[in-house]
């Protein structure tokens, strides 16, 4: 036995008539001004005036806020990111003279002596394998630089 | 004046530009906004005391609780007065402070979760002239054979049952009597979302009901 469709609709129009006693609404705004004082009272200052504040910015101004905010913060971490490239290069360009010249004025001053003391030479991790392999010479022949990788050409 | 700038002005400012400009009916909700931000207190109470029954069976239908639907009411009209000086009228008033009863509420209701007990309001005695009520106790349904208290405490059962965002659906639409246009602007969602979810709505309540006619 199916029930008619709009039945439910009307069962719950029903419940329009479940009603709050008749001076319900008469106390109702008398117990919103109350709590609205009590929570003055209650508030700190300082959350009052933060209130008042972003009611003052209203909604209009708070995307222009945030697009301000979003755009010093974007501009903040790009100057961050370049001053960190900057400052690692001229580490680089500050360090480098010094990686080779104690060997080279070891070298050249031990050049006189009987035995030629070669400098205490890092030993060859796999990290500095590759660093060491840029660095070994390249041998030419017939004018043409020898190439480690397969000819492409068939 | 451009959009942009009319839309980044307060509504009172607006209202006093455009009475000036020409002599248009005024929607009293948005003079009573504009009075309220402006610092007119008593605009406010207005406000309160036009919307709350309205809005107190939204919040009450939805939760099946007076003491809960009124602490709600309350906190709902206060958040309203806090942020009225946002309300830039891109909406109606209704809209707006429907939006916010609507959320608080689901909100409310999935931290309740199922720890409550029902509260309910007495049912009206006018309910015994209504002419949908005559019609559904002379025919084969539910409430011919329960009595009325019995009836309400079935049929808020059977809402309880339903998701918050379903139940708010099944308020506004069949106990309120809104519009799907306006409960699709109050929720922000389509009105074909809004058909849906009242169709598996009431195929649940329907279900629910069934079981109770069969005892």
């Amino acid at each position: 036995m199916q029930e008619d469709p709009d039945e439910i609709s009307k069962l719950l129009r029903l419940k329009r008539f479940e009603q709050p006693t008749p001076d319900y609404f008469e106390r109702f705004l008398e117990e919103f001004k109350d709590r609205q004082r009590a929570q003055l009272l209650r508030e700190p200052a300082w959350r009052i005036a933060w209130d008042r504040m972003w009611a003052f910015l209203g909604e209009q101004m708070r995307p222009r806020l945030g697009y301000g905010l979003a755009s010093t913060a974007v501009l903040a971490a790009a100057a961050i990111a370049s001053f960190n490239i900057l400052e690692s290069r001229s580490v680089e360009v500050a360090s480098a003279p010094e990686q080779q010249h104690p060997a080279a004025q070891t070298a050249s001053l031990n050049l006189n002596a009987d035995q030629v003391q070669l400098p205490d030479l890092p030993s060859l991790t796999p990290s500095t394998a590759h660093t060491a392999s840029l660095n070994t010479p390249r041998y030419v022949m017939d004018a043409r630089p020898v190439s480690y990788e397969p000819p492409s050409s068939f | 004046m451009d959009i942009a700038a009319i839309s980044s002005q307060p509504l009172a400012k607006l209202l006093g530009a455009s009475a000036m400009a020409e002599e248009v009916p005024v929607n009293p909700d948005i003079e009573l906004v504009a009075r309220t931000q402006a610092g007119d207190a008593r605009a406010f109470d207005e406000l309160v005391i036009k919307y709350s029954p309205r809005l107190y069976g939204l919040v009450y239908n939805m939760t099946s609780n007076h003491e809960d639907a009124n602490d709600l009411l309350q906190e709902v009209f206060a958040k309203a007065f806090r942020s009225i000086n946002g309300f830039r009228g891109k909406s109606s008033f209704y809209t707006w402070i429907h939006s916010i009863a609507v959320n608080m509420t689901i909100n409310f209701l999935k931290k309740r979760g199922r720890r409550f007990q029902m509260s309910l309001d007495d049912v009206d005695l006018n309910i015994q002239n209504d002419k949908e009520f005559i019609e559904l106790t002379a025919t084969s349904s539910p409430v011919r054979q329960a009595d009325l208290s019995e009836l309400q405490q079935k049929l808020n059962e059977s809402m309880l049952k339903l998701s918050p965002e379903h139940r708010a659906v099944v308020t506004m639409f069949d106990i309120q009597g809104m519009p799907h246009a306006e409960i699709s602007k109050i929720l922000g969602v389509s009105e074909g979302t809004i058909r849906s979810r009242l169709f598996y709505a009431h195929r649940q309540l329907q279900a629910h009901l069934d079981e109770f006619r069969k005892r």
